[in-house]
């Protein structure tokens, strides 16, 4: 109804700027990589990408630097994954299920605790890890990013199991089922969509993370690709090309799983916000 | 239903169960709920997650709130002298620190207007019916899904002082940010950053009001056009008094997300030039790592705290009387 006022045109032109506007800038990545010095910095700009240079990208993944930086960002972001689905499955159970004293405490914190900046945690932790080994290693930083990874994924399972009905439960524990066999066989394959959601948010969270990795690792082959890709700023001796290049294949993965799961991603989110 | 067969285990339902069709909870029921099993299982579900979280959150948090009482150093953490408030003093009779409070005021409010308030043109513009509806509604959350690193990484390759694209387009209109660039004006960063920040939160305001957006009745749009109700008076009384409370709730996060974003100031800016980018996370970062002053860091983390707490509280008061009154 309302398309009759606005005409499908108009909707349609403006529905293309803003996808322009969206999407540009990572555009902008792949049209820079695939650009000569002379195209780069000469006097016109050329919107178009120039695919017989597409070599940038297999020369950037041929640096083993890089490839190491992929792989270490892969360990920590699969290790917060696992770990944070692991605790957070029954502390959203609990939450979802059990009426107990603390609960509203309970749910506070994990709300009050998606207000706290890494930057101010990061002293504390530091003292905390240097003192149990935990420095320049990579589970180290699965713990650390973790910590923030946990409450958001507690609460999007909370949320989902919420979504449950109760009847199956109770009709599986009158089966003789004891509390954990109900959450594994009867509300973990309901829920499936939400925990897959919850380790999206949860694997590029720590993907994305910067703060700690910058600050807990020290070994240069240790580094995760967000500090990887942050020491290019400011640093000159390697060409904008192969920066973009880098830049992207850091980018890409993010970018595809979030359109692949964007729909769950954000209902859990403001689930988790919404709700507590 | 088994309500039969359940017996007075049934009675036991938790307060969680509301919102359930089956449960229609009654005032004793919700009070008095003793869960299924041994009054010990729900701990023992809860126990390995809120034990994690109080030692790598709540400990940490614990000893920031201490360390803001105190002078301590990087150099030498282990070694601090109780100072009271002195701190919190001195960070607030600061003018460098007021500067940071009123640059922070303006990045946070700038980016709640700004992403609420295009977010919602967009999910507008997105809820019509139009070819190709599926593909635009994933293709406009690309900016949200690219990790705030790379995002920092081509802001400053688009601000380049010479080569980027977003300077040639500035001077293009007539608008010269000077030899040193965008990122690197007093008077201009803090608007590069702000852009860059909304571009990155716009699509998901969008994606979460277009969900709300569904939930308009379109009997009410269609009585109301029958009635001969313009446009505007139709988004005013009717899907307006829909979206109210989640933008609310949306603001409410962009809010707070925005006043711990770090990265990408961090890593566009460093919080200059001459201060004009450093927000509260900012100076909280170079306080602790480029000053090395341990406990005025955490002061100022406390005070970011503080604000975040008014805000949370403050819009749920706001939102609990709306709900009074409707």
């Amino acid at each position: 109804m309302r398309s009759r006022h606005l005409g499908v045109t108009a909707r349609m032109v403006g529905v293309l700027v803003v996808l322009g506007l969206a999407i540009f800038p990572v555009y902008w990545m792949f049209v820079t990589a695939l650009a000569s010095d002379e195209v780069l910095f000469g006097s016109d700009v050329n919107l178009l990408p120039d695919f017989s240079r597409l070599s940038v990208f297999g020369e950037a993944l041929a640096d083993g630097q890089v490839v190491g930086w992929l792989i270490n960002s892969l360990i920590v972001a699969a290790g917060t994954t696992v770990l944070s689905i692991a605790l957070g499955i029954p502390l959203g159970y609990a939450l979802s299920r059990f009426g107990f004293r603390g609960k509203t405490s309970v749910g506070l914190a994990l709300l009050f605790t998606q207000m706290l900046p890494e930057a101010l945690l990061v002293v504390p932790l530091f003292a905390i890890f240097r003192r149990f080994d935990l420095l320049n290693s990579l589970h180290g930083l699965i713990l650390a990013d973790t910590a923030f990874a946990l409450p958001v994924v507690a609460l999007i399972l909370k949320g989902a199991i919420d979504g449950v009905p109760r009847d199956l439960d109770e009709a599986a524990r009158v089966d003789g089922s004891n509390p954990p066999t109900v959450l594994v066989r009867i509300i973990l394959p309901l829920i499936a969509p939400a925990v897959a959601a919850a380790a999206v948010i949860a694997f590029f969270s720590a993907w994305n993370e910067y703060v700690f990795a910058v600050t807990f690792v020290f070994d240069k082959s240790l580094q995760p690709a967000s500090v990887g890709v942050a020491g290019f700023i400011g640093e000159q001796d390697t060409s904008i090309q192969s920066i973009m290049a880098v830049g992207l294949l850091f980018t890409l993965p993010a970018v595809v799983f979030y359109l692949f799961a964007q729909r769950f991603v954000v209902s859990g989110t403001t689930a988790g916000a919404v709700k507590g | 239903m088994n309500g039969r067969k359940g017996g007075s285990r049934l009675m036991a339902r938790s307060p969680a169960s509301e919102g359930q069709p089956t449960s229609a909870p009654t005032p004793s029921r919700r009070r008095r709920s003793r869960a299924v099993g041994s009054p010990w299982t729900p701990y023992l579900f809860l126990a390995p997650a809120v034990l994690y979280i109080v030692v790598f959150q709540l400990f940490p948090l614990v000893q920031e709130v201490w360390l803001s009482f105190t002078r301590t150093t990087l150099l030498n953490p282990n070694l601090n002298v109780w100072v009271g408030v002195a701190n919190f003093q001195s960070i607030l009779s600061n003018p460098s620190f007021q500067q940071t409070l009123l640059t922070t005021l303006m990045y946070v409010t700038a980016c709640v207007v700004g992403s609420v308030g295009l977010g919602l043109v967009v999910a507008m513009l997105l809820n019509g019916k139009f070819p190709g509806r599926g593909v635009a509604r994933s293709l406009v959350t690309v900016p949200w899904a690219a990790p705030g690193i790379a995002v920092a990484l081509i802001g400053i390759w688009m601000f380049n002082p010479q080569f980027g694209i977003l300077t040639r387009l500035l001077k293009a209109v007539g608008i010269d940010p000077g030899p040193s660039g965008v990122l690197d004006n007093p008077q201009m960063a803090l608007g590069a950053i702000l852009v860059t920040t909304i571009w990155q939160l716009v699509p998901f305001v969008a994606v979460v009001l277009l969900s709300a957006l569904q939930g308009v009745p379109q009997e009410l749009v269609e009585a109301a056009q029958v009635d001969g109700a313009g446009r505007w008076v139709i988004f005013r009384v009717v899907t307006w008094q829909v979206l109210k409370p989640t933008i609310g709730l949306v603001a409410v996060l962009m809010t707070i997300w925005s006043l711990r974003r770090f990265e990408l100031i961090w890593l566009m800016t460093r919080g200059g030039p001459s201060g004009s980018t450093r927000t509260l996370v900012i100076d909280l970062y170079a306080q602790a790592f480029d000053s090395k002053q341990l406990g005025t860091a955490a002061a100022i983390g406390m005070v970011g705290i503080v604000i975040s707490l008014i805000v949370i509280i403050g819009s749920q008061l706001v939102a609990r009387a709306a709900a009074k009154e409707a």
